[in-house]
């Protein structure tokens, strides 16, 4: 890269940064949780595995029911099975999209951050920002845990530099003392 | 990290890096195709006769028609007061409801106001105002609901949209006319929370005098984004990126009569004209084409099998000249009739303005945006017999992981 290209691209970073001053980390269809409203928000956290989904009509409407079988519950009780619904689904011929609602495979292993509704059903507080998907961290072998909306850089003024808020890449271990250390807090 | 193109045909190569190294090519095209943005997806269904499916199983982006007032759009004029959701101005209850008209008029006029698009200000029908509660829901008239509950809002919910696309010729949905092309957009609802007593939404002219709300225009438009057939984009500067602005501040530039797309990026309109292309437009007729491969071959994932590129790849076309990002599109797979979609690394940036050079480079979805923003447009590039019971096994697949390992550096072009 010549010195030309670097000049330039050192100046799109720093617009880019500028430009990341005034936005904080908000999703379009979301406003941000912290990890203490989740926590206050869910009726229940829970890992589960999920195994199958069912596409629903309800009042009209299409949704995905994805039945999920609960491994360990940190909050509020869930039976062994619970079905955690989401807006969207195919059915027939209708395929309905509701961007920002999250998807499970059948066989993934996550944590739910859980409202209840009165249908039976369970509902992911805040959607994206509700779900922490579990997977093996490459370095260290160990499970580690990423939030679905990993919060976008902000730029901090202060520091001169960017900073992330949201979870990535933590290990099971450090998050479920967090989760508990938040449980806690809350009860106290 | 920026990879130099400046010129026809050229190969650039990159050095490994950890697992997972990656080579592109890179090639001009000039002809038009439309894959790899960030758009909602529907695979045809093939069990049907081909009159009505197409007979391919390759992805189709949801879209609209956009034949003279074929987009409609009604609102609901019944509006939250405990709590008061929608901010503006005027206060008496028809002016303020005149105010709102004008910002849905305005974020509708923002997206036909695109240069070299099909979509144009007569592809959208006069918007129509409905007095009834709940106008929302799957009856093939596309709404916007200020003050509707929903089950799916829950703490932290803003705003969503529900569209509904149809997946062969001839799907009628509720009173609408059935379709005529797979992959139509039959629905597109637009709801705002209606009962968080801490989010509210301001009009432009209300937004400074409250600026703990949020701004309704920027969130109308980029709802419409969704309307209209977008998922998300991972650039930062688009109307279509998954983070709102904060509180009191907007999106972009207003718009002006001057530039009425003027909250838009470079990005959102090159969407817009491979979403909707003009085939009359001679301007925006670039196209680039190449694929991301792995250094190693053994680095691929072995699981779904088939795969021989690098998937989920965030690529970026830069203006060389200004420095401007023009686009940014999910790489990692082609298509071709009969399909199913191949995992073959295959990129394919269309709309590009003829007669400037254009920089690429690639990055994986895990910055800013992750592949869980993007979902849609990823998950929905395949059917299989196990989500779809029937399916012909020569046209299905199943959507690997987005790969988020890889690394990508420089060396100097030939």
């Amino acid at each position: 890269m010549s010195y030309k290209d670097r000049r330039r691209l050192l100046w799109i970073l720093f617009l880019i940064g500028l430009g990341l001053i005034a936005v904080v980390a908000q999703a379009t269809t979301l406003v941000r949780l912290h990890f203490q409203d989740l926590v206050h928000y869910s009726y229940s956290i829970a890992r589960v595995r999920c195994m199958h989904a069912d596409v629903r009509v309800e009042n009209g409407e299409i949704w995905t029911d994805t039945s999920v079988r609960v491994l360990s519950h940190n909050k509020g009780y869930l039976p062994e099975e619970i079905v955690v619904r989401q807006p969207g689904g195919k059915f027939q011929h209708l395929h309905s999209h509701v961007d920002g609602a999250p998807e499970f495979r059948p066989g993934e292993e996550v944590y739910l951050f859980l409202s209840a509704h009165s249908g039976g059903q369970f509902l992911i507080v805040g959607w994206a920002q509700g779900t922490f998907r579990i997977h093996r961290d490459l370095r260290s072998g160990g499970e580690a845990v990423t939030q679905d909306s990993v919060e976008t850089l902000v730029f901090d003024p202060a520091s001169n530099s960017f900073t992330k808020a949201g979870i990535r890449n933590l290990s099971i271990d450090a998050f479920e003392q967090r989760l508990h250390r938040e449980i806690q807090r809350e009860s106290e | 990290m920026i990879l130099p193109l400046k010129g026809n045909a050229m190969q650039t190569t990159l050095r490994q890096f950890a697992s997972i190294a990656m080579t592109l090519f890179l090639t001009l095209w000039s002809v038009i195709t439309a894959q790899g943005y960030s758009f909602n997806q529907i695979v045809p269904d093939v069990r049907q006769p081909g009159g009505v499916s197409g007979g391919s199983a390759c992805p189709v982006p949801s879209h609209h028609l956009t034949s003279a007032a074929a987009i409609a759009f009604r609102w609901s004029t019944v509006l939250g007061t405990n709590p008061k959701t929608i901010l503006t101005q005027n206060q008496t209850a028809s002016d303020s409801l005149n105010e709102i008209e004008q910002v849905i008029q305005q974020s509708l006029s923002v997206w036909s106001s695109v240069s070299g698009t099909a979509l144009t200000s007569a592809s959208i029908a006069p918007l129509v105002r409905n007095s009834a509660a709940n106008l929302c829901g799957s009856d093939g008239i596309n709404s916007i609901c200020f003050d509707q509950p929903d089950m799916a809002f829950t703490p932290g919910v803003l705003a969503f949209t529900r569209v509904i696309a149809a997946d062969q010729i001839g799907i009628r949905l509720g009173s609408g006319p059935p379709s005529t092309q797979v992959g139509q957009i039959l629905d597109a609802d637009i709801y705002f929370n209606p009962s968080d007593s801490l989010v509210s939404f301001s009009t432009p002219a209300a937004l400074a005098a409250n600026p703990k709300s949020y701004d309704l225009e920027s969130i109308l438009t980029h709802e419409l984004g969704h309307a209209l057939g977008f998922s998300h984009s991972a650039v930062w500067s688009a109307m279509m990126f998954p983070f709102a602005p904060a509180p009191g501040t907007y999106t972009g530039m207003r718009p002006t009569a001057q530039q009425p797309d003027a909250p838009l990026s470079d990005d959102d309109r090159t969407g817009l004209r491979v979403l909707y292309h003009d085939p009359t437009d001679t301007q925006f007729i670039g196209s680039i084409q190449g694929r991301i491969l792995p250094a190693n071959p053994l680095s691929l994932p072995a699981s779904p099998p088939g795969v021989t590129g690098v998937f989920g790849a965030h690529v970026v076309a830069v203006d060389a000249a200004s420095g401007a990002v023009i686009v940014g599109i999910l790489g990692g797979w082609s298509c071709q009739a009969p399909g199913p979609a191949q995992f073959d690394g295959t990129y394919q940036i269309g709309a590009l303005a003829v007669n400037h050079t254009y920089k690429i480079y690639a990055e994986p979805l895990n910055g800013a945006v992750g592949p869980s923003e993007v979902s849609n447009a990823l998950a929905s590039l395949c059917r299989n017999a196990i989500t779809d019971p029937g399916w012909p096994p020569l046209q299905s697949c199943v959507v690997p992981q987005p790969n988020l390992e890889f690394t990508t550096a420089t060396r100097s072009s030939p």
